[in-house]
């Protein structure tokens, strides 16, 4: 029997030594943590905020073993990185829980926490990872779900937000990697029956329908996808924005947009004091993900908490672009307008500017041919209104989505589709007219009960804060209704 | 009535002691020893740390019994070197904390195994003379333990969330003993002592990539009976 002196002598996960695109960092990867049902269910209700998931999603029917994938991949511009992710297979006796299981390729929202990992259920900070968990996994799902490039573990030193090539690469490599990872793992009674769903919330909205546009572009079958709350039309609505209609969470938005775009396109500045005022333009590149809470980052002034543009309307020459440019009335608009802003005024104009000359078509048309501003131009290249699904997609949002407009985005994407064959794409506005025929009726009327209760207990302000997120679990579960038709 | 018994005691030993008394020349040099070992463990250790392991996650050593070999060499008539260990036992390492983590049974579940190379010098002094048929003795040296075929279980990898590499260095630490002979015949003799020693450690255990540790002190607390062989 030889000894050893220092070290191990029983084996651990395999790291593999392939950079190339898909592979794994470790084999089998790390499980966080194993849940039955009954477990899950009890920590899911050991918190308000848990409690309200169950009555959404329902409760668990199948135990979830939470793993950390770690897989190679690309960063915005074209360069080796790694990132990780969450890999959350059903476990259980009950036929739906284990043998050939389908896979959800889910995209998460914007998240400002670098630290941030969806396979983390353990963190009760980690409430989109327990939403995917509750609503997919927990009810027979195998969920693979990136945390994106520049977050958590991975080595890219940013996040290629909202770059459409990058991020549907991001997540076909994490669902290369962890087909690859599913049979070496302890939860290999479950396997990948070979359909496969797509969705996405919010950022993860937009990042859903790129990777459906990819899969397909590469001849990979999506079985059907459900982006949700997804900022689609994007040269369409960062005119809207810049516009005056500004979005709650813009100040965050536009940080990440530029320099996603800066670092993958190298096109948007020469330095972000050409974009960002004086007071930001120094750490702006830097700036997010942080692991530093965004509160933080608002409250010592790293970043203005809404005031996007000026409060003092630039003066242009014209008269009516100068009208256009002003703070706007409606209230929650004007909520992206201070003196502490982050988007200098002739950044605002130059983009403003281009607009006029370059006008996006909005529906029918296809965004501006030649749009002559950088930032127009780099939105272009992301907009997607550039593609035509094979397969089934179920769009859902929030009517009146103060985050993400609805209308500018969802609605553009069904009006630019609408000639397509009926059933092809299915519009969900979770705040619209209840069809009681409608299978989707109770999420409906939930999510409306839910949005009255709020409006009761903390008034207009805290609707406005919070539409966007109430929306989420809503359109999750009608995700997956969604999906349980094929 | 204590110090009664032991002047009483101590009387009959000494009357021994005083029984066949031979020349220094007519002494055996060397001793060879056989018994069982059995080992007890006074853990402590720092609950276990790193990246998703909740807190008041700790471990525990589960006892052990295992044969014991020595070799002494008589120095003097009270001062003799002694080399002893056991045969190295597979000692089992429990969770100790929460019921379950997640739903993955932990206390109580032997997570981690490994043999313990562990020889322990020491240098003892006999009382009474060597004519005598008991003899107390104290001793006191240094242990060295060497982990070795350290292995993750199957419990230990459902805990440890997935195949598990454990680490766990040497340790060099005192050791003390006191004990007692019985001299049967010149040839033959018989022994029993209780031993303690310092034997710490750091444990590692890494999966895919994820390291928990906790500083380990194993505490053991020995007991030998042992049958002697001197020539």
């Amino acid at each position: 029997m030889g000894l050893a002196g220092c070290g191990s002598d029983s084996g651990t996960a395999t790291m593999g030594t392939s950079t190339d695109r898909g592979t794994l960092v470790y084999d089998p990867p790390f499980r966080i943590a194993s849940l039955n049902a009954a477990d899950f269910g009890s920590q899911l209700g050991a918190t308000a905020a848990g409690q309200s998931l169950l009555l959404v999603a329902g409760a668990p029917a199948c135990g979830v073993d939470f793993y950390h994938l770690e897989y190679n991949t690309v960063g915005g511009a074209g360069e080796k990185t790694t990132a990780s992710g969450a890999l959350l297979v059903p476990t259980g006796a009950a036929p739906a829980c284990s043998g050939p299981r389908p896979i959800v390729l889910y995209a998460h929202g914007t998240q400002t926490d670098k630290t941030a990992n969806l396979a983390d259920i353990t963190n009760t900070n980690n409430t989109e990872g327990a939403l995917i968990a509750a609503v997919f996994a927990a009810h027979g799902y195998i969920v693979v779900a990136p945390n994106y490039a520049g977050y958590d573990t991975s080595s890219l030193p940013y996040h290629p937000f909202l770059n459409g090539d990058q991020q549907s690469k991001d997540m076909i490599d994490a669902l290369a990697a962890a087909r690859t990872a599913l049979p070496n793992t302890s939860s290999a009674a479950t396997a990948d029956s070979g359909k496969l769903f797509v969705s996405g919330y919010s950022q993860g909205g937009y990042v859903a329908m790129a990777t459906h546009k990819a899969l397909q572009a590469a001849g990979v079958t999506v079985t059907a996808s459900a982006p949700m709350s997804g900022p689609y039309a994007l040269e369409a609505f960062g005119d809207a924005i810049f516009f005056g209609n500004v979005n709650i969470g813009s100040t965050v938005f536009a940080d990440m947009v530029a320099t996603s775009y800066q670092r993958s396109y190298g096109n948007l500045y020469t330095s972000p004091g050409d974009v960002f005022e004086p007071a930001y333009a120094s750490t702006a590149e830097a700036l997010l993900p942080s692991a530093t809470p965004v509160a933080t980052l608002f409250a010592t002034g790293k970043l203005p908490q809404t005031a996007l543009f000026s409060s003092t309307t630039p003066v242009t020459g014209n008269g009516t672009l100068d009208a256009a440019l002003a703070v706007p009335a409606n209230p929650v608009f004007a909520l992206g307008f201070g003196s502490s802003n982050l988007i200098t005024n002739a950044y605002r104009v130059s983009y403003a500017l281009d607009v006029l000359q370059n006008p996006d078509g909005v529906v029918p048309a296809s965004p501006a041919a030649t749009p002559q501003h950088p930032l127009r131009q780099d939105l272009k290249t992301n907009d997607l209104r550039s593609w035509i699904p094979h397969s089934p997609l179920l769009l859902c949002g929030g009517g009146q989505d103060p985050t993400v407009f609805f209308n500018v985005n969802t609605l553009t994407m069904q009006a630019f589709w609408s000639a397509l064959p009926p059933g092809l794409v299915t519009v969900l506005d979770v705040n619209g007219t209840i069809n009681p025929a409608s299978p989707f009726a109770p999420l409906q009327a939930g999510f409306q009960t839910t949005l009255a209760a709020l409006l009761a207990s903390g008034g207009q302000q805290a609707v406005v804060q919070n539409y966007h997120v109430t929306v989420a679990p809503f359109c999750t579960v009608a995700a997956r209704g969604f999906f349980g038709q094929f | 009535m204590i110090a009664r018994i032991w002047t009483i005691a101590f009387g009959i030993l000494a009357a021994s002691a005083t029984v066949g008394a031979r020349a220094e020349e007519d002494y055996l040099s060397n001793s060879l020893r056989v018994g069982a070992y059995y080992v007890t463990y006074d853990t402590q250790a720092d609950d276990i740390r790193g990246p998703f392991v909740p807190a008041g996650a700790n471990l525990r050593v589960e006892d052990v019994i295992t044969p014991y070999f020595a070799y002494v060499r008589r120095l003097n008539n009270h001062f003799s070197v002694e080399l002893a260990m056991g045969a190295p036992p597979l000692t089992k390492t429990e969770g100790k904390g929460p019921a379950k983590l997640g739903s993955v049974p932990f206390n109580g579940q032997v997570i981690t195994t490994a043999r313990w190379l562990a020889p322990t010098l020491l240098l003892t002094y006999s009382f009474f003379d060597e004519s005598a048929r008991f003899r107390p003795y104290i001793g006191a040296g240094i242990n060295y333990t060497r982990f070795y075929s350290r292995q993750s279980t199957a419990a230990g990898n459902a805990v440890g969330g997935g195949p598990t590499s454990v680490d766990l260095p040497a340790s060099v630490g005192p050791a003390a003993t006191i004990g007692l002979s019985y001299r049967l015949t010149r040839h033959f003799s018989l022994y029993g002592s209780l031993s303690a020693s310092e034997v710490d450690s750091r444990l590692t255990a890494t999966t895919a990539g994820v390291k928990r540790t906790t500083h380990i002190s194993f505490g053991p607390r020995t007991a030998v009976l042992a049958a002697g062989y001197s020539f």
